[in-house]
């Protein structure tokens, strides 16, 4: 979701590098670091797995600079290709704002490149959003690789909405820059309409999570080649056994459309409903197999999972402990007069209005935006933390101390009666003696 | 999904001036009384909304993404447990800590602090300060757009273009 912050004078938007595992995601990101100017760059950060694999995410800012009076930024971002991640796949799309879909242009890989186009665009259907309402490019990768498919077959197979597209070779840096900007002008151009479309009624409802996915795999070849500039010179097409291959993985998925006429946006095949099943584990064990060896462990093994999930609540009664008992239990006696978030209530209008009545100090009428000055004898933490308790006050008499108190007076005169008794024994016999 | 969340999903976050500052005061307020080194807000996404306090600039970026990140997987486990979601996580440091608690829907509320103070306190006043900075969001939220007193200039597109050609 693109955020438009007027007071910072800043636009952000999110951008994701979507593919198969090994596509070359993570390369094309670090290449973006590697050659963007110093002062356009953040820090790139990975949370890998210790073979390299992308875990969770790679991710890294990128400052366009000052467009229209605004600091534009991209915030980059890849995902863990692998099968077995597709949860945190699909929470790095939370609120995307563009995608770059990175092919693996070999034949041997036309499934996988496939089955995560699939994915991307259930995955997109769960946030509401869809490959045919959000601006995207796809970068066929891998272009030298001896068996990389046709351009032609590749933009049949995965270019269902005739999107840009782009050769690139990630690990020498080709294509890797015209990728990028083409993205980056969609979702700009996007940004733009959308602002220009203030204040009109919203777009359609979102699509829900099952509804047809726009995954007909039309082909857009001749004219998509002619007009949108491919980087790199074609390859040699695929064998004919590679596009058979294909044809047989989208037959086996449910899809039965995939050469088609060609589709334009305005006039697409009738949308083709997803298989129901996650296509995500349909066929992942070999993947599984390969990358789960510095996985964390599945939840379902417990340990790790309930004891991660307990961490957070038990942790802080240890932390707490020594310096923070006063603390803690000030704060929990000040509760009933709820006088300290004061400052600034009457501005903002808060629903807390009775307590800021309560407050005591007049400090509150300073503006929100004004940090309090440091007035010692206003500090909450000392005018509002209540005095020490007084000790318990004794306990007034009550009849169960009083029978204890007889019972004990009772056994001393016993004692001392009969130590009297004893002392005159002795006197006398020792009178006796003498 | 209830007609508020269908916008949160499609929608854009805009927020003018008045917004900030009203965020910014509750963000003041919070560091004044719990002592906190400082207070992040941040939108799910994981793009920073405002911050103060004692920040280093150079790393707010990356921060507020792990922090979303972090508080996204932290939902997907709590989903998976059976829970809603976690509405608090907390990591401690040996010298610095971090609190980060859910703000409504839309946006999380991260704090960093030190020996200077200790958990009860982030947490007590990071309660009330989290239901504070929800009523400001939601009505940034549900304002139908363009009725801010500032909009994109006509010529973003262009200029965007101009951008674009001297970066890359």
């Amino acid at each position: 979701m693109v955020q438009i912050n007027f007071a910072q004078k800043q636009v952000n938007a999110k951008v994701v590098y979507y593919g198969p595992g090994m596509s070359g995601k993570t390369t094309n990101l670090e290449i973006v670091h590697q050659r963007a100017p110093t002062g356009n760059r953040g820090d790139l950060t990975s949370i890998s797995t210790d073979g390299d694999r992308t875990l969770f995410f790679d991710f890294m800012p990128l400052d366009l600079g000052t467009v229209a009076g605004m600091r534009t930024c991209f915030q980059i971002y890849t995902v863990p290709g692998q099968v077995y991640y597709n949860s945190t796949r699909k929470l790095v799309l939370q609120g995307v704002d563009g995608v770059v879909f990175v092919a693996d242009s070999s034949a041997a890989m036309v499934e996988e490149n496939l089955e995560s186009l699939r994915n991307l665009e259930q995955n997109l259907n769960e946030y509401g959003k869809s490959l045919a309402t959000v601006p995207h490019v796809i970068q066929f990768n891998k272009r030298d690789l001896p068996d990389a498919m046709s351009l032609d077959e590749l933009n049949r197979l995965l270019n269902p909405h005739n999107a840009p597209f782009f050769e690139a070779i990630a690990n020498t840096g080709q294509g890797v820059f015209p990728t990028l900007k083409a993205l980056a002008a969609r979702v700009l151009e996007s940004i733009h309409q959308s602002g220009s479309r203030a204040g009109s009624p919203q777009p359609a409802a979102p699509i829900p999570a099952q509804a047809a996915a726009p995954i007909a795999m039309a082909a857009p070849v001749a004219a998509q080649a002619a007009g949108q500039g491919a980087y790199y010179s074609a390859t040699p097409s695929a064998s004919p056994q590679a596009v058979a291959a294909a044809q047989r993985a989208l037959q086996q998925t449910g899809f039965h459309g995939a050469v088609q006429a060609p589709g334009r946006p305005g006039s697409m095949p009738p949308p083709l409903a997803l298989p129901a099943q996650p296509i995500a584990m349909s066929h992942g064990a070999p993947e599984m197999a390969r990358t789960t060896v510095h996985a964390p462990p599945p939840v379902g093994h417990g340990g790790p999972v309930g004891h991660g999930g307990h961490a957070p609540h038990a942790a802080p009664a240890q932390h707490v402990q020594p310096p923070a008992a006063n603390h803690a239990a000030a704060s929990l006696r000040m509760a009933p007069q709820a006088p300290v978030l004061q400052h600034g209530a009457p501005q903002l209008g808060r629903p807390d209005a009775n307590a800021a009545r309560r407050a005591p100090a007049p400090a509150a009428a300073a503006h929100p935006n004004a940090r309090p000055a440091a007035k010692p004898e206003a500090r909450p933490q000392a005018a509002h933390r209540p005095a020490p308790a007084p000790a318990p006050a004794p306990a007034p008499a009550a009849p169960a101390p009083v029978r204890r108190g007889s019972k004990a007076w009772l056994y001393a005169s016993i004692f001392v009666v009969v130590a009297l008794g004893i002392g005159v024994v002795v006197a006398k016999t020792v009178l006796k003696v003498f | 999904m209830g007609v508020r969340e269908q916008k949160l999903r499609t929608d854009r976050l805009v927020f003018y001036r008045t917004d900030v500052t009203k965020l910014e005061g509750e963000l003041d307020g919070f560091l004044e009384l719990s002592s906190a080194r400082s207070a992040l807000l941040i939108d799910r996404e994981g793009h920073l909304v405002t911050k103060r306090g004692e920040v280093q600039q150079h790393s707010l970026d990356s921060i507020s993404a792990l922090v979303a990140g972090s508080f996204a997987a932290t939902r997907e486990m709590a989903r998976l447990l059976g829970e809603e979601e976690f509405s608090t996580l907390y990591h401690q440091g040996q010298r610095d800590s971090i609190q980060v608690s859910l703000v409504g829907d839309r946006a999380l509320f991260a704090v960093v602090f030190d020996e200077r103070t200790n958990l009860g306190m982030v947490r007590y006043y990071a309660t009330e300060t989290t239901r504070r900075l929800d009523v400001v969001l939601t009505e940034v939220a549900e304002r139908p757009e363009g009725e801010g007193e500032e909009k994109l200039a006509s010529d973003f597109g262009s200029s965007a273009t101009a951008a674009l050609d001297k970066l890359f």
